[in-house]
């Protein structure tokens, strides 16, 4: 048997802190066998491939990640800037509407600790991270792509959401090709 | 005119759990529900699959301890191949597994339980949270929480080839071991886990054990229930969470037998109800007598409590010292009020990590013989490990090819679904009498009652925001909406 030689062996420093990536980090997130719940992932790939078409001069690196609070924060560290692709459900407009905006125009739902038994919400985690000094992104924006549901096991998209695809993907290259400030203004047209 | 209370604690990560608490016309409680809308047809959708995929696959199940399923899937797999792991496999997957349960252990503690003592119940509802926390306890104690996970993680990645979903575990073994350098530093982070577990029990004897108010709620009978408990010992009948028998005691501590996992279907039984999605295993050679608890009812749960009630003791030093100051302290075994079971949270914590420098100083740890190779017709196998929220159960079928014909989870919540609901009840019945205002603080006591369950229902894995946390809905006999109250936290 041969061992990866590539293992990591060395212990991490104290205090949580990591090195500085200098790059943006685009992360799909969800659950690839969830339905809908998965598309985060497939706009992820979407953007992966249109950036190796490009030669990646964005500096972007392109993530694919199935949780969410501390774990979320954990895995940006060091990023000075991070778009999270994820399906969400406002219960607003049909499956496959799209929204853009900064993680600071979410409410914090779980200011208390019912969004998850097990966890605390992003904007909890970033915020401890920033009370210990941590390297969090001082940007994180949210490609939505709204669902309807997600509680059957499936690796397929639903047609809506399916087709959606293309347009996120679109959002978070503009994110990264434009800035902010223009798909802000376009999205909130 | 009889009212319905509803606390909807809805979540992603969690599926939508609900709480429906009835009342009668004099304003006291009548009946609760629990209500699990499960995310349905993950066993059908793994039928015609290898079953070699599934120690990847169950991981995708839950975003909250996805290496348990990886660790009960490839036990199962081994069954089914009739393969039993060299020693340095097992010990691989024992260390992981124990980096795992410093990561869960402490996530749980310090973002969901902790706030409950640390902030107290009757804390306004924004501050009962990780951040509540670090502002009472201090900044050293955030750092601390970071550092405990990061390093947990870093040993996942290294035997487990990723941070949050491992994808080693094979049937027969492991693909890759570990070298001396990489043991090393394993070791050294181990031992700073262990330092980490000693605070932590320190800090809750002091906030939690130190404070009268607390210990009465603990030890009151709010939150006290006689019932079965279950956990998986070692051959000394010491807790294990990776391998072993698991063993059934009665409420009186008797214990009634211990099963391999091959032998579950013998003791566990599954009961339906037709207001919920979930079934609610109980003791098959008990029987089930309704929603209630005591040695005649089949009724048991499977908690980090259970498991030291279900134990005679801990494998390691220091959690022995843990072990024996709980039960002296709270009256000898068993112990029946369920939220003592965050205090044994942090004892289980405690033997994680001396059992994760344990496996790390082992001498067979770098041994290079990390797999033994299937050779046997694969049919049939069982795998069982303890989920840090209960017993996991991971039963599969597979034809001549290994191709999986029929897949059966019993997953470690499911376990606790009838004690949750018994003990949701209790506390209700004793904290909403005729008169009662329902207050947040009131409420979320309620609701400490499941969380001492540690629960998870659901497999999404994330949560960004969708839906509101907290709902309360009053509604009368004929099913109209007096009244909605939304928390929106």
């Amino acid at each position: 048997m041969e061992r990866k030689s590539e293992a990591r062996s060395s212990v991490p420093p104290e205090g949580g802190q990591v090195p500085e990536h200098g790059a943006t980090l685009v992360i799909g997130l969800g659950n690839p066998i969830l339905g809908d719940d998965g598309v985060g992932w497939r706009v992820a790939e979407e953007v992966q491939a249109r950036l190796q078409v490009l030669g990646n001069g964005q500096n972007a690196r392109v993530e694919r990640f199935s949780a969410g609070g501390l774990a979320l924060m954990e895995r940006m560290l060091g990023y000075p800037r991070a778009i999270v692709i994820d399906a969400i459900s406002t219960g607003e407009g049909p499956a496959g509407n799209l929204c853009c905006l900064p993680l600071s125009a979410f409410p914090d739902y779980s200011a208390g600790h019912t969004t998850s038994a097990h966890d605390t919400s992003l904007h909890n985690a970033l915020k401890v991270a920033r009370l210990m000094g941590l390297a969090v992104p001082a940007e994180v924006w949210v490609v939505g792509i709204e669902i309807h549901r997600a509680g059957e096991f499936s690796e397929r998209l639903s047609p809506l959401v399916e087709a959606a695809v293309p347009d996120a993907a679109d959002k978070v290259m503009a994110l990264l090709l434009n800035g902010a400030e223009k798909v802000v203004a376009h999205d909130l047209t | 005119m009889t009212e319905r209370i509803t606390i909807d604690p809805i979540t992603r990560l969690e599926g939508h759990g609900k709480i429906e608490i009835f009342l009668d016309d004099e304003g006291n409680v009548a009946n609760t529900y629990f209500q699990i809308p499960e995310l349905r047809g993950f066993e059908r959708f793994c039928v015609g699959r290898p079953v070699e995929e599934m120690p990847v696959l169950t991981n995708r199940i839950c975003g909250v301890c996805p290496e348990a399923h990886h660790m009960a899937a490839a036990k199962a797999a081994d069954a089914v191949y009739k393969v039993v792991p060299p020693p340095t496999a097992k010990k691989l997957r024992e260390l992981l597994y124990s980096a795992f349960y410093v990561t869960d252990h402490t996530t749980h503690f310090y973002a969901l339980s902790g706030p409950d003592f640390v902030m107290g119940p009757q804390a306004p509802v924004a501050e009962r949270n990780i951040l509540g926390v670090i502002h009472k306890v201090g900044l050293e104690i955030g750092g601390k929480v970071i550092q405990a996970r990061r390093y947990g993680h870093e040993v996942i990645e290294i035997i487990g080839g990723r941070k949050v979903h491992p994808c080693t575990s094979i049937p027969g073994g492991q693909t890759r071991g570990i070298n001396e350098e990489e043991r090393t530093a394993i070791e050294k982070m181990g031992r700073w886990a262990i330092e980490f577990a000693q605070f932590s029990l320190q800090l809750f004897a002091d906030i939690v054990l130190g404070n009268q108010e607390y210990l009465d709620l603990i030890l009151g009978d709010i939150y006290t229930h006689r019932m079965h408990y279950i956990g998986t010992v070692d051959e000394n009948n010491h807790v294990n969470f990776y391998d072993g028998l698991v063993s059934v005691v009665d409420p009186n501590g008797r214990r009634l037998g211990k099963y391999a996992p091959e032998e579950y279907r013998d003791w566990i039984a599954e009961r339906v109800e037709p207001w919920t999605y979930l079934k609610f295993p109980y003791l098959r050679k008990v029987g089930w007598k309704g929603f209630v608890g005591g040695e005649d009812s089949g009724i048991y749960s499977a908690t980090p409590l259970s498991r030291l009630n279900a134990a005679d003791g801990m494998a390691t030093p220091l959690a022995q010292e843990q072990y024996e100051r709980f039960f002296e302290t709270l009256g000898g075994k068993p112990v029946h009020q369920q939220l003592a079971a965050h205090w044994a949270r942090l004892i289980e914590l405690l033997y994680a990590a001396e059992r994760w420098v344990e496996l790390a100083t082992d001498p067979e740890i770098t041994g290079d013989n990390f797999r033994t190779v299937p050779t046997e017709t694969p049919s049939e196998g069982v795998g069982i490990v303890e989920a840090p929220r209960g017993t996991l159960t991971h039963h599969y079928w597979t034809d001549p090819r290994g191709v999986l014909t029929q897949v059966n989870l019993i997953v470690g919540t499911t376990n606790n679904y009838a004690p949750i609901s018994m003990s949701i009840k209790k506390a209700a019945e004793n904290l909403i009498t005729k008169g009662t205002v329902v207050t947040e603080g009131l409420l979320n006591m309620v609701e400490m009652a499941f969380r001492s369950y540690d629960p998870c229902f659901g497999c999404a894995t994330h949560s960004l925001p969708g839906q509101m946390p907290l709902e309360v809905k009053i509604t009368d006999a004929r099913g109209e909406t007096v009244e909605v109250l939304r928390q929106y936290c």
